[in-house]
């Protein structure tokens, strides 16, 4: 797949984090590992951090996808503050992905508000790198597209 | 169609043979036999259950004196949303209650913390001061049934403060309270709440708790080492027993330093263990750590009551096997792990419920959790025998190994100075990201089989089976707001000069049991946040964890 190469290199660039008070990290260690190996640069913001921290440092360090990891039943609220404050600062190109304990019933309701990937337990690792990489690639278009828009 | 069949056949046929090693990668022999005891005497490694050094269980009778506490973790929404669980529960057949609290209790911070407010209620029980207290067990006789308090940070501090208070003002004598804290706070470190419990805090709190229930509370459980949450992030059986004795010698240390006698506080000791996937690993491994502790307990501390060497233990069956994909495949994967316990000789259970990769468990879910149990324990024949695997040549053969390969984890830990050091130093860290790595490699290339997830895949279900626990909307905001409302109304002077006491208290140092200035500050409806944020700021850590709320002035005086 050939990514646009609208950031300050190729490479897909995900920030991963956690928000409120959920302290279970050890899935999000593990992605963040496994997408390094797979080429990706990883921003890993670990436990306990706001969504203003995280969209401020998603835009600081330039990443394509915010990956926000989930195991305390809190994904609905987090991922609508994330969302909204992503288009509040007109940065909506950033893609918000979610890995963790999802229910399949939320599905509906987080693809509606804009969440354009959700991992459920169990997803084999080649199928999360590649949901990552095609969400970079569609981040980017659209970044391109503006960007194009912009010098035009 | 007939290249999906030889696919899927190809697939049985890869996982159609037998591991030649267990889950923590011991390797192991087609049979084993008369010659792998060789050389061992009856009465030295194993000897008759009930005596030293107690590998075949604590009590010679075991369960024909008394089957395991059967318990299921509860706790979520308000006090009252848990009672109801609760009345549910033992109106079903729980024999013991263990309580969970929510991220803030863990956190020690309060429902109505800034950065809180979408955790409140959420993964436990949410807990802000005496008034949950007093909703959370309204109605139930606290002096006849066990409670577990799944609590294992500074927070234990509070949630034992609030339940003596809660047992003073019902003039209930605090002799006849039985049960169980965690009071683990240097596990803690690897829970994701690191901030909030610092390690020398930390022991120093947790050695509160057992000076104060040896004098107070004979019937309490001081503290239940968490092997369980260690073993879930990825380690193997032999570091589960040996991370675990690890920091459960760093209590004993402590405690004894603290100027208490060993044998005044050693039996009322206790260990949460898992029961992970590998039957009969699973069943060495706590047999194994019967043993090692026994000889730690006469040998390292020099104790004399027998009580104090016993490796008395709950399980909970292992979380982390539980798979989103399928989940009524859970049920099973849960009553093997149960049998497993009961094999080993666990005092008490605690059965995970089928939805937990998936939510918090249903009325449905935990009702099934429960019945597996009942259902071991009351038709399946397990408990009439202590020990049913004793002299099994592969059992006993593993339950060596397994002792082997712990001790020298442990011996490893020694040379840096022990658990807290070794906790302080990364090197814990550090065992515990590989074996998490580790984990993730077998799973990925197969080595390890899990059913529904890396063979014999099934497409997403639409929706969960059973059902799915739901939190209220704005259930946060309501949680909040009740707090917000109790720090409006209650006395402020009283709460204000009981923590300026419990202030004073923690500046008295290290050696000044805290438990009397914060049953005292309990009773006035301080909060947690406030109780805790006031003896972190006297120990020289910020008052709130989270960097959010600062020491109220009038405290500091």
């Amino acid at each position: 797949m050939k990514l646009p190469s609208s950031s300050r290199n190729s490479q897909p660039r995900i920030l991963l984090a956690k928000t409120g008070l959920d302290g279970h990290d050890r899935g999000m260690k593990v992605v963040a590992v496994f997408l390094r190996d797979a080429g990706m640069d990883v921003v890993y913001m670990g436990v306990h951090c706001t969504t203003e921290a995280i969209v401020r440092a998603a835009i600081d360090e330039d990443v394509d996808v915010i990956g926000l990891s989930s195991l305390g039943g809190t994904h609905i609220p987090y991922s609508r503050e994330l969302i909204s404050q992503l288009t509040k600062d007109g940065r909506s190109e950033i893609a918000v992905v979610i890995g963790g304990t999802i229910p399949v019933e939320d599905i509906p309701a987080l693809e509606a508000m804009g969440v354009r990937a959700i991992v459920r337990p169990g997803t084999p690792r080649e199928e999360i790198v590649s949901t990552i990489s095609s969400v970079v690639a569609q981040s980017r278009s659209v970044r391109a597209d503006r960007e194009s828009v912009a010098k035009a | 169609m007939s290249s999906d069949v030889s696919q899927a056949i190809a697939v049985s046929q890869q996982v159609a043979t037998g591991d030649e090693e267990t889950w923590s990668g011991i390797p192991c022999k087609e049979v084993y036999g008369p010659e792998d005891q060789r050389g061992q005497v009856y009465g030295d490694n194993v000897s008759d259950p009930g005596t030293f050094p107690f590998t075949r269980g604590i009590h010679r009778d075991m369960y024909r004196g008394r089957v395991w506490t059967k318990r299921e973790v509860c706790g979520f929404g308000s006090g009252k949303d848990t009672n109801g669980r609760i009345r549910y529960q033992l109106q079903h057949g729980v024999t013991g209650l263990s309580i969970i609290g929510d991220n803030n209790g863990s956190l020690g911070i309060d429902a109505d913390h800034p950065m809180g407010i979408n955790d409140v209620g959420m993964q436990g029980v949410s807990v802000s001061s005496l008034a949950d207290f007093e909703a959370l067990f309204e109605g139930i006789p606290i002096d006849q049934i066990s409670v577990a308090f799944d609590r294992a940070g500074l927070d234990c501090l509070a949630w034992m403060a609030l339940y003596n208070a809660l047992a003073e003002k019902r003039g209930i004598d605090k002799k006849k309270l039985r049960g169980t804290i965690q009071n683990d706070t240097l596990h803690f470190q690897f829970c994701g709440f690191g901030n909030s419990c610092p390690v020398d805090l930390g022991l120093k709190t947790a050695v509160d708790i057992i000076e104060y229930c040896t004098i107070h509370m004979p019937n309490w459980h001081t503290g239940n080492v968490n092997l369980y949450d260690l073993r879930e992030t990825g380690i193997d059986a032999p570091q589960e027993v040996a991370f675990g004795l690890g920091c459960a010698i760093e209590y004993i240390k402590e405690a004894i330093a603290r100027g208490l006698d060993v044998d005044s506080f050693a039996s009322r000791r206790s260990f949460y263990c898992s029961a992970h996937v590998d039957i009969f690993e699973e069943v060495a491994k706590l047999r194994a750590a019967r043993r090692m502790w026994a000889r730690i307990m006469r040998d390292q501390f020099g104790a004399k009551n027998p009580k104090s060497m016993h490796f008395r233990f709950g399980v909970h069956t292992a979380g982390v096997s539980l798979q989103a994909p399928q989940p009524l495949n859970n049920i099973v994967r849960v009553a093997y792990e149960a049998l497993t316990a009961a094999l080993a000789g666990a005092q008490s259970i605690h059965c995970c419920s089928y939805d937990e990769p998936i939510g918090l468990p249903t009325e449905v879910s935990q009702t099934i959790a429960l019945r597996t149990q009942q259902m071991l324990a009351h038709e399946s024949g397990v408990t009439r025998v202590a020990d049913p695997l004793g002299g099994s040549y592969y059992v006993e053969a593993l339950t060596n190994q397994i002792e082997e390969r712990a001790l020298q984890v442990l011996e490893t830990i020694k040379e840096q100075g022990g658990m807290a050091e070794a906790i302080r130093s990364g090197w814990v860290s550090s065992e515990i990201d590989k074996a998490m790595l580790l984990r993730e490699e077998e799973l990925t290339s197969g080595k390890k089989t899990i059913v529904g997830v890396n063979v014999y895949r099934q497409p997403q279900e639409d929706s969960t089976p059973g059902g799915l626990h739901t939190a209220p909307e704005m259930q946060g905001q309501v949680l909040a707001e009740a707090v917000r409302q109790l720090r409006a109304s209650r006395d402020n002077k009283a709460v204000t000069n009981a923590l300026r006491h419990l202030y004073a208290e923690a500046k008295r140092g290290k050696q000044n049991n805290l438990m009397p200035a914060m049953i005292a500050a309990a009773h006035t409806y301080a909060t947690v946040g406030e109780m805790l944020g006031t003896v972190r700021h006297a120990f020289g850590y910020s008052y709130d964890c989270l960097d959010q709320l600062q020491l109220p002035p009038e405290i500091a005086v």
